[in-house]
């Protein structure tokens, strides 16, 4: 079993396809939504964690992309920039699901990805504006 | 025999590559195993460090005459205005300034931070012209090398205890102590405890007037108490001595600091501040300032206050001690309640570390200072008098 967060963005044209719907049917997924923000008409995006085996995943994010949305890792959405970052933990206890804590020996940040949503909590608490998500 | 110690000699060994320099940290073994006096004879420094938002600061900067020559009665950096009612070239660049283009997300810590990275900084200023200085605008560019002087005065920085803030109000709050959660969601707490400068000498009897520091990467001085200075002892907490108001002033080189060490902040909905590092060494003169130098995460308590009242004074929701809040967890009233420091641990320690090493390698001396800092302060409401 796999666990992947995913991004999809949706266009005017492709909007109204029924992604989740197929995704659990024809795939055989466990979809979990995180967040959607849709506009009628327009398009929108959908955060999404998906389990399922390897393959299902890839033939299920394969008819995704046939469908013209685009697929994205959320790995990739949330940027620490490292550089900026000045290790003080104010994204810390405003994190909604637990990503981002202070290393009990060293007490510099650490981001466990596979945890986030994407709230964007951090983004808005960072004083360094050192934290940037696309979503 | 108690150990007594001097300035001069910790100095003469320090030159001889001889002294024991350890930080506030590496301390706190030392004397779990050896002991207060065994410790006093061994270690002849103890360094300390802070590295967190310290809202009272800024810099005076003196840009040099151009020609024909301005007596600038306002001026602008970067959009930022700067207090110029000083002499003709002269301003005092407030940190927490905000730019009157960018709004919150640009200040006068923007300013200094891209000041100290040798960024072009545009300056504009206006006047209405005199005999002697006949010049009524101008609009250039300045870097630090090209200005005569860029000095870090501080007013009020290294605040000795900072309140835990949390919010019981049923809405999310946008504070100087960070963005607090509706239902005391989380609680913000800013202080370095045990690495502390001023809670690893609470009764200032090595801090004072004349204290050579660490100050955002270069070597500055404390050079008063700081404003809003209350030395006295607060009270007693689990029978521990709480002194919370100590404070201080100090002044350095901004052209000799480093970004690393000094940089902007941002709170979102409150405005712009700057964080500054800062470490104070402190000399091992007898046992009764290793007592102090010995302080542990757990023997230091803070107040956890609500910063959803909107008053001067604002209810207090108990005392927690900064091992606590470090764990990452404290119980308010029965619920648990994740905890976010807003100062950082990381660098607190790495100055203090940094710092060792400069003594250790004889290029930072110990500075007696040339008066003691007041025994008692006050901190006064301002009253509203018609």
């Amino acid at each position: 079993m796999l666990k992947k967060k995913v991004i999809f963005t949706f266009s005017s044209e492709n909007v109204e396809k029924p992604v989740t719907y197929q995704l659990i049917k024809k795939y055989d997924l466990w979809v979990n939504i995180l967040q959607a923000k849709f506009k009628p008409n327009l398009g929108g995006k959908l955060v999404l964690e998906l389990k399922g085996s390897k393959p299902q995943i890839k033939e299920g994010l394969d008819f995704v992309r046939q469908l013209g949305v685009k697929v994205e890792f959320l790995e990739q959405e949330v940027i620490w920039d490292e550089k900026k970052c000045v290790d003080c933990g104010a994204c810390v206890a405003i994190c909604s699901t637990g990503v981002i804590s202070l290393d009990k020996i060293t007490y510099k940040l650490k981001f466990d990805y596979e945890k986030c949503i994407v709230c964007g909590n951090c983004v808005e608490a960072c004083p360094l504006g050192a934290i940037k998500v696309t979503f | 025999m108690t150990v007594k110690k001097t300035y001069k000699e910790i100095n003469e060994r320090i030159k001889k590559g001889e002294a024991v320099v350890v930080s506030a940290e590496e301390i706190i073994p030392i004397v779990e195993k050896k002991g207060i006096e065994k410790a006093t004879e061994e270690v002849d420094v103890v360094t300390t460090g802070t590295f967190g938002p310290m809202c009272s600061s800024g810099a005076i900067i003196n840009f040099g005459h151009s020609d024909p020559p301005i007596r600038m009665q306002k001026v602008w950096l970067n959009d930022v205005e700067a207090y110029a009612g000083l002499a003709a070239v002269d301003v005092y660049l407030g940190a927490t300034q905000l730019s009157e283009s960018k709004g919150m997300a640009y200040g006068g810590a923007h300013v200094i931070e891209d000041l100290i990275s040798g960024k072009k900084i545009k300056l504009k200023a206006i006047s209405q012209g005199t005999d002697c200085y006949p010049r009524r605008e101008i609009e250039t560019y300045i870097t630090k090398e090209s200005i005569n002087q860029a000095i870090l005065f501080n007013p009020r920085n290294s605040y000795q205890n900072y309140n835990v803030a949390v919010n019981t109000s049923h809405r999310k709050i946008y504070t100087y102590m960070g963005i607090l959660l509706p239902e005391m969601g989380n609680a913000n707490y800013s202080t370095s405890g045990q690495l502390s400068p001023l809670l690893n000498d609470p009764k200032f009897m090595t801090i004072g007037i004349g204290t050579r520091i660490f100050l955002g990467g270069a070597q500055g001085y404390i050079v008063w108490e700081g404003t809003q200075f209350y030395p006295q002892l607060l009270k007693t907490e689990g029978g521990k001595r709480i002194y919370k108001g100590g404070t201080l002033a100090v002044i350095g080189n901004l052209k000799e600091m480093s970004p690393d060490f000094i940089r902007a902040a941002f709170f979102k909905g409150y405005g712009v501040s700057l964080l500054i590092g800062i470490g104070v060494p402190i000399p091992i003169l007898n046992s009764e300032i290793m007592k102090y130098v010995a302080v542990k995460d757990e023997d230091i308590y803070t107040e956890i206050v609500d910063y959803s009242f909107p008053r001067l004074k604002k209810p207090s929701l108990g005392w927690v001690n900064y091992k606590q809040l470090r764990e990452g967890m404290i119980n308010i009233r029965g619920k648990d309640i994740p905890t976010s420091p807003l100062s950082s641990y990381a660098k607190a320690r790495e100055i203090a570390l940094k710092l060792k090493a400069e003594i250790l390698k004889g290029n930072f001396l110990l500075q007696e200072p040339i008066q003691k800092l007041p025994k008692k302060g006050e901190f006064k409401p301002l009253l509203e008098i018609r």
